[in-house]
């Protein structure tokens, strides 16, 4: 058994090893060592904490260990890089029925203690949590209690709510925004009642409230996020992200570890900016985005003049043959298609034929914050060649072909020409003011946001319809 | 249908309104094509082409007539081709319907239709039959040929073991598609190249072109593209401005290139006889504006002037022709767009749509009416878009000041926001047992370091962040393994299934985030 020191010992070096885990993704190369900081210090932490002083079960904990991993490491192999943001979601609903366990847990083994405290204050010898417990004064078993409720509603919300985006993400619940008659009051109101059996829990009520309490936060998790659109999913997934942290963060508290409260505000924060960049990609508020809908419009759109001319495989190809810098812009209907493999074919022929070829990704491209990063590199595109927007969005004037394959309201002009259209003031890839643009496309819908497309109508714009795999693999034999 | 070609008949035109090619192409159509013996010789076509190319070849221009529904040339009829239409029957050429009255008073007469290939309507479908502009691009690069010709220097600049060899200095006025067709031609002969026009939102064109746009500092700049995409005139104040910037860059100058039209009037006087004057013994004035009187004051049409300073002004008005091949190729091309739009459904069967607003507005006589000038057409020109107001360089000053006004809102914010907090903690600390405010305190510095931490994550590796912050939050499972060892059986029992999914979280997650970077490779 390790002595207390060893354990605070172990925690600072798994606290400074996450921090340095994630300050390692700030590039490619680095992060591949960041991910084995993060893996020694769980470990560290796992270790050290499960033999320290006053733990026991370990006829429970070893077992449970093993199959976990064992499930998780399958996982991990065999998801596919497009079902990424599905695994991140409901990988994160574990991390928020794990803290509402845990901190029912807690309040039951308050209850163990001052039930036995009552009983004539006889200390028995308690095991676990329950000796630490034990030894608090009575002001902090009230701050516990706090805690606890903190835990158990940040922990249901992610809970549900990360079952959600994994159903709308998974495609098993329908990713159209939709909500209860009630919409937002229905939450409002459950917010206040969880209020309530806040205060009546504090003031000494039974186990039950904390029950309900749950109940309310499994129903606002889950009627929050019905209420969300599919491309909204990259703020909604950050956001449950930031709420995993956050409800770690409460765990700690409530069991006064300090590991848990550093690593859960790290991974609280991180959500919190994730979010923050996505709500700023798509010049929204946060607020705006988690209660579903664009913005009002202030006026009518304005008309759009011209027509979408289509065209086939063989005048994109020529097109391409004649240009000498090309830049693709790749949106969700990418991942959809599973197109990323076709497209690295075609820039490696055309890298091969001493063309200049880049990526421009959009931040709220695809389901994910990075998604099409990753999409792409599985694909094996390098990523010297993938750019941000702001590294890329000046030079598309000075281009000769741009290719848009799936993506949509990423690259509407009406975002800045039109002040009347709900997504004015969006920041957005000016893929027009390229020499040619081509669009791989479906059909002639619209994109997420529900609004028409100036970029089609542009006499620069040719609309090469078909499903994007199948479009581009027909593309392939004709470039040269 | 009989597609009939017929052989020019206008002194010194070379062109010829179907070439082998298009006549291909308009077979496909399911049209038949006629030619007049000879008619594309002089472009460079004889007849064996033509009927290589499954064109018949007849003797006659009567016969054509004869034999043709639709009688297609290149420039407007002359008295004797208008006699012989007859009615039903379909004339495509220039045709000027304004200049020409008389013309399409005798057209009509005749029953014919005729199909002005200069009225085609300026938008974006119908640009593919936009004869004028497909002229108006050989025009432009034939100046420059021209004026290369009559020019004793190179264009480019060198520097020789014989001697340094400046650029010649190109002004291009009026950048119409002439215009940018002279301003891309003499830029890629090495020229330094500048370029004027009255309407300041072409200013992009000409620079994107490789030309500098003479900027005029004049308050009402005028919007010429309001008028379908084509100059209006210009207020007398403006002109003066105008030609006081031209009289500037006359000394500089070495070849002058002016294509200032404004449709329906004649060509305005931009090249006065003073800055002929002023000009360098040996420089070139081409104007290609000498059919409706010349942009320059010593313009004759049809004629090469040297000034009495020796400055040479050329006055062709026949360039397109003098490029016969090439224009050729691009007009009959342009008609065979034309008779593609008339045959829809592509069986050889013409149907004038009178409802499509190309044929309409390019059609000037039709059933025995004349249908000129169209309406206005449904869909707006394509220049129409509004100059963009050009934004003011904030001086230092002004810099310097939304600077400091910058620094002292976030400071204020700050300040603000510190101050919130601060009283906040207080607060809490009031209530709060001692132990709480410690994890407070770690609490707060973390989420500190979370956010410097987080900004600088690359934004390509955001979902591996995620990934990787997914599985640290398994960190939860500490919560677990404090409680598993409890008395309680339910206790244990939660804490159990906690480990449990905790452990897939944290394994999951920082498997699949290795995954994700090693796929990350460099090129």
């Amino acid at each position: 058994m390790l002595s207390q020191g060893f354990v605070s010992a172990a925690a600072i070096a798994a606290s400074v090893l996450f921090i340095l885990s994630l300050g390692g993704l700030s590039n490619q190369e680095k992060a591949k060592r960041a991910v084995w900081y993060g893996i020694v210090g769980m470990a560290v932490a796992v270790l050290f904490t499960a033999f320290g002083p006053g733990i026991g079960g370990y006829g429970w904990l070893i077992p449970m260990i093993a199959i976990g991993a064992a499930i998780g490491a399958y996982l991990a192999r065999k998801v596919e890089m497009t079902e990424m943001p599905q695994l991140v979601a409901a990988l994160h609903s574990f991390v928020g029925l794990a803290a509402v366990f845990v901190a029912w847990s807690a309040d039951l083994e308050r209850r163990r203690v001052l039930a036995a405290r009552a009983a004539d204050g006889v200390m028995q010898e308690f095991s676990a949590f329950a000796a630490l417990v034990a030894t608090k004064a009575p002001d902090e078993l009230a701050f516990l209690q706090v805690e606890v409720v903190l835990g158990i509603f940040i922990g249901a919300v992610t809970f549900t709510g990360s079952v959600i985006a994994f159903g709308k993400l998974a495609g098993k619940v329908d990713g159209k925004p939709r909500q209860l008659p009630g919409g937002h009051l229905l939450n409002a109101g459950a917010a206040v009642l969880s209020l309530l059996l806040a205060i009546l829990y504090l003031n000494g009520a039974g186990f039950w409230t904390l029950l309900v309490l749950a109940g309310l936060a499994f129903f606002i998790g889950y009627h929050l996020i019905m209420g969300i659109g599919g491309a909204d999913m990259p703020v909604v997934v950050s956001m449950l992200n930031s709420y995993s942290g956050w409800a770690a963060a409460a765990i700690g508290f409530t069991l006064s570890n300090d590991l848990l409260i550093v690593t859960g505000a790290l991974v609280g924060s991180s959500g919190a900016i994730l979010s923050y960049i996505m709500c700023k990609a798509m010049n929204r508020n946060f607020v705006n985005v988690i209660l579903g809908g664009f913005g009002g419009s202030t006026g009518p759109a304005a008309e759009i003049e011209g027509e979408q001319v289509a065209i086939d495989a063989g005048g994109v190809a020529s097109a391409l043959n004649d240009a000498d810098s090309v830049i693709i812009v790749p949106g969700y209907g990418m991942a959809v298609a599973q197109a990323q493999t076709a497209v690295s074919d075609l820039v490696r022929k055309l890298r091969a034929a001493g063309k200049d070829v880049r990526f421009a990704i959009h931040p709220v491209a695809g389901r994910l914050p990075g998604h099409m990063n990753v999409l792409l590199a599985e694909a094996k595109v390098p990523y010297d060649i993938v750019l941000e927007m702001d590294e890329i969005n000046d030079d598309f004037a000075s281009t000769d072909v741009v290719i848009v394959i799936g993506s949509n309201d990423i690259v509407n002009p009406a975002a800045q020409e039109d002040p009347n259209s709900p997504i004015a003031g969006m920041p957005v890839l000016k893929v027009w003011e390229a020499k040619q643009v081509f669009i791989s496309k479906r059909g002639q819908g619209t994109g997420y946001s529900g609004i028409e497309n100036p970029l089609f109508y542009k006499e620069n714009s040719r609309m090469f319809y078909g499903d994007a795999r199948e479009s581009l693999n027909t593309l392939l034999p004709l470039v040269d | 249908m009989k597609i009939g070609a017929l052989k020019e008949s206008s002194r010194g035109e070379a062109r010829v309104a179907l070439t082998p090619e298009s006549a291909g192409q308009i077979q496909k159509l399911g049209h038949e094509c006629l030619i007049e013996t000879g008619a594309g010789a002089a472009a460079g076509f004889d007849d064996q082409v033509y009927r290589d190319a499954g064109v018949t070849v007849v003797d006659t221009a009567q016969a054509i007539f004869e034999a043709a529904e639709v009688v297609i040339k290149v420039r407007e009829p002359n008295d004797e081709e208008a006699e012989r239409l007859r009615e039903g029957q379909t004339l495509i050429a220039f045709f000027w319907p304004a200049q020409n009255e008389a013309m399409l008073e005798k057209c009509r007469a005749k029953g014919a239709t005729v199909i002005a290939m200069d009225m085609v309507p300026r938008i974006s479908r119908a640009q593919k039959m936009d004869a004028l502009s497909s002229m108006a691009n050989i025009a432009g690069y034939r100046a420059v040929i021209e004026a290369g010709n009559n020019f004793g220097r190179f264009f480019t600049g060198q520097v020789t073991a014989a001697g340094k060899v400046p650029p010649a200095k190109v002004l291009v006025i009026g950048a119409g598609v002439a215009g940018l067709a002279a301003i891309g031609t003499a830029t890629s002969l090495g020229a330094v190249v500048r370029a004027f026009d009255v309407r300041p939102e072409v200013s992009e064109q000409i620079e994107s072109m490789g030309a500098e746009f003479l900027f005029l500092d004049f308050d009402n700049a005028q919007d010429g593209s309001e008028s379908g995409g084509y100059a209006a005139p210009s207020s007398p104040e403006f002109r003066e401005k105008q030609l006081e910037c031209f009289r500037e860059q006359a000394a500089d100058v070495d070849i002058v290139i002016t294509t200032a039209l404004i449709p329906g009037r004649p060509a305005p006087k931009l090249w006065l006889e003073d800055m002929v004057a002023a000009m360098k013994p040996g420089s070139v004035v081409i104007d290609l504006a000498a059919e409706k009187g010349g942009n320059c004051d010593l313009t004759k049409p049809d004629e090469r002037v040297v000034s009495d300073n020796g400055v040479i002004v050329v006055g062709y008005t026949d360039f397109p022709s003098r490029m016969a091949t090439q224009s050729s190729l691009l007009y009959a091309t342009n008609i065979r767009h034309m008779l593609t739009d008339l045959t829809p459904e592509k069986d050889g069967v013409i149907d004038h749509n009178m409802d499509d607003d190309v044929i309409r507005g390019a059609t000037v006589t039709h059933q025995n009416d004349i249908t000129f000038p169209p309406p206005p057409p449904k869909v707006k020109a394509i220049g129409a878009s509004k100059p963009k107001p050009k934004e003011k360089e904030p001086t230092a000053e002004e810099k310097k000041a939304a600077e400091h006004a910058a620094f002292k809102s976030q400071t204020k914010r700050q300040v603000t926001l510190l101050a919130v907090g601060g009283a906040l903690m207080l607060l809490l600390g009031q209530v709060a047992p001692a132990s709480f405010m410690q994890h407070f305190i770690v609490f707060v510095l973390a989420c500190f370091i979370g956010f410097q931490v987080i900004w600088k994550v690359s934004h390509s590796l955001h979902t591996p962040l995620m990934a990787v912050t997914n599985a640290i939050s398994g960190i939860i499972i500490l919560g677990a393994v404090l409680q598993i060892g409890s008395g309680s059986a339910i206790v244990t029992l939660m804490a159990a299934i906690s480990v449990l999914i905790a452990t897939i979280n944290i394994v999951g997650g920082f498997l699949v985030t290795r995954r994700m970077l090693a796929m990350f490779q460099k090129s």
